[in-house]
């Protein structure tokens, strides 16, 4: 919800959302690109700097966006730099610390960082329809992208439907006891099921009764001064690119 | 307002459960014409309203549009269904799209129409539902009424000849009820010939120059509210009678007769107006 709060409130909105993913993309690539951790990290910062100050989103709820992946960043590279071996000579487990692969570990985990940075950049200044939208232009296939337009607007009708019928056994005390819980959560997910099979006959009358026989066609939004914000974005991109060329 | 636009001739139709929606309807509906489908849940509404669009084909019986029998080729329905919009109670499980722009164009897309066509088309759809201000807005972020007219644009925005409502004013307040009369009252002015399945009376008795009235499938009733919704086995299907009538009537029987030159108020604004006419009229003798 966060994220798509931000995606729709920031101040880069209605920017081109080619432009916002070109820029994305040339962060991955300046990720790659970086021949040391300290370029990538300046990488990182470029594309944080960028979603905080350019789009205007507010650095604590940047934070709470990035929270959950930088914690499974940081569980990864643990595993990295911590190896439990159990096969020592005297039956014991020994705990070995990466000594000479430590610089690459860094490298491989600020480049991560990059990367990770690149596509909170993307999430956070551009709506998911506008991003479905980038990649039909991309030729990805049209049930791919149908299943991603479908996911997004039947997870706002679910969650609604959830939490309507948590209310609803809530009220009559569905949750007072951990095994009256236990019975209403089954009782929860057996009608959303049904739920789930009767919402999906509904949109396919409903999309029948518009004429439709296939693929999900919308109007794409148009956006102004489009050309001039790709290449601006692009000229950005390039720079960053660049830097991780002439640095070390 | 003459001519009819759609006919049912003896349609019938059995759900695979065995279960008699529709049993040998025959009606008329005319052009340009306001009608008012009328019966207790389950009586077969929603039902008769996909044989419309073409979603269901009778099991007995057939449809026509201008005299001519519904082709169910696929180009016979790409036709129907951009001719007759449908649009369903829920707007929920008809609205796919993220933004209210692109769920608007998502009739029009599959027209197949060019995008400066479409593009118009939308703008022109919300423009006549009072959303053109949300256009950018998420579906997610709207009231259930806003919804509506969300899903009304969509259809509209296909610029059909018969628009079919499900119970459009179901679940909303009196103001958003008020908001979608008007709509309904400016499409009517511009020709549009439109069908609405409600269990208002008293909206139905205000609104329709024709009432249908169906039970269990079957067609009980068919013609101008003043004479339908009055009549003895309609009531007892229906279990009331409109409210505004009832009034009429029981003024009727003490002495005071609200018929201006014949015509009798259908709604609360004419009975209003008809009962200070008459205080007036009185008050000068």
């Amino acid at each position: 919800m966060l994220t798509e709060q931000s995606a729709y409130t920031n101040r880069w909105r209605h920017v081109s959302p080619v432009a916002k993913g070109s820029f994305s993309l040339c962060g991955m690539v300046a990720a790659f690109a970086a021949g040391s951790p300290r370029t990538a990290l300046l990488i990182a910062l470029i594309l944080a700097a960028a979603s905080i100050i350019g789009a205007g989103i507010p650095p604590l709820r940047y934070l709470r966006v990035a929270a959950p992946p930088l914690l499974f960043l940081l569980a990864s590279v643990l595993s990295l730099v911590v190896t439990l071996d159990s096969g020592a000579s005297d039956g014991g487990i020994s705990i070995h610390l990466a000594g000479p692969e430590l610089p690459r570990i860094a490298q491989v985990s600020c480049r991560s960082l990059a990367c990770l940075t690149a596509l909170l950049f993307l999430a956070l200044t551009t709506p998911l329809p506008d991003i479905i939208s980038l990649l039909r232009r991309c030729k990805l296939p049209d049930t791919l992208l149908d299943l991603m337009t479908l996911c997004y607007r039947t997870l706002f009708v679910l969650s609604e439907a959830v939490h309507d019928t948590m209310t609803a056994q809530s009220a009559r005390l569905g949750y007072a006891t951990f095994t009256v819980s236990m019975r209403s959560l089954g009782g929860l997910v057996g009608n959303l099921a049904v739920q789930v099979w009767q919402r999906s006959l509904a949109y396919h009358i409903a999309a029948q009764a518009r004429n439709n026989d296939g693929a999900l066609r919308f109007l794409e939004n148009s956006y102004t001064n489009s050309r001039q914000n790709i290449s601006v974005a692009a000229a950005a991109g390039g720079v960053m690119i660049a830097l991780t060329l002439v640095l070390p | 307002m003459t001519g009819s636009i759609l006919n049912l001739e003896n349609v019938s139709y059995r759900y695979p459960d065995g279960t008699n929606a529709l049993d040998s309807c025959s009606l008329t509906i005319r052009r340009g014409s306001r009608t008012a489908v009328l019966g207790p849940n389950g009586a077969g509404k929603t039902t008769m309203f996909l044989h419309l669009n073409g979603i269901l084909r009778p099991s007995a019986g057939q449809l026509c549009r201008e005299g001519i029998p519904l082709d169910y080729s696929r180009a016979g329905m790409r036709k129907l269904r951009s001719q007759v919009g449908l649009v369903f109670q829920n707007p929920d499980s008809q609205l796919f799209s993220a933004s209210v722009r692109e769920d608007v164009s998502f009739g029009p897309m599959n027209m197949g129409l060019e995008e400066a066509v479409v593009r118009k088309r939308v703008e022109e759809a919300l423009l006549a539902v009072g959303m053109a201000d949300s256009a950018d807005r998420p579906v997610h972020n709207l009231s259930y009424g806003q919804k509506k007219r969300v899903c009304i644009a969509g259809v509209l925005a296909m610029q059909p000849e018969i628009l079919v409502l499900d119970e459009p004013t179901a679940g909303l307040d009196a103001s958003m009820q008020e908001e979608l009369t008007a709509i309904l009252d400016q499409l009517h002015t511009a020709g549009m010939t439109t069908i609405i399945a409600t269990h208002d009376l008293d909206f139905a008795y205000g609104w329709a120059d024709d009432v249908i009235v169906l039970q269990s499938g079957q067609l009980l009733a068919h013609g101008i509210p003043e004479e339908i919704l009055l009549r003895e086995d309609v009531r007892s299907a229906l279990g009331a009678t409109p409210l505004v009538a009832d009034i009429t009537r029981s003024l009727s029987l003490i002495g005071i007769d609200l018929r201006d030159n014949g015509y009798l108020p259908r709604s609360k604004n004419e009975l209003l107006r008809a009962i200070n006419a008459q205080t007036r009229l009185e008050h000068d003798q």
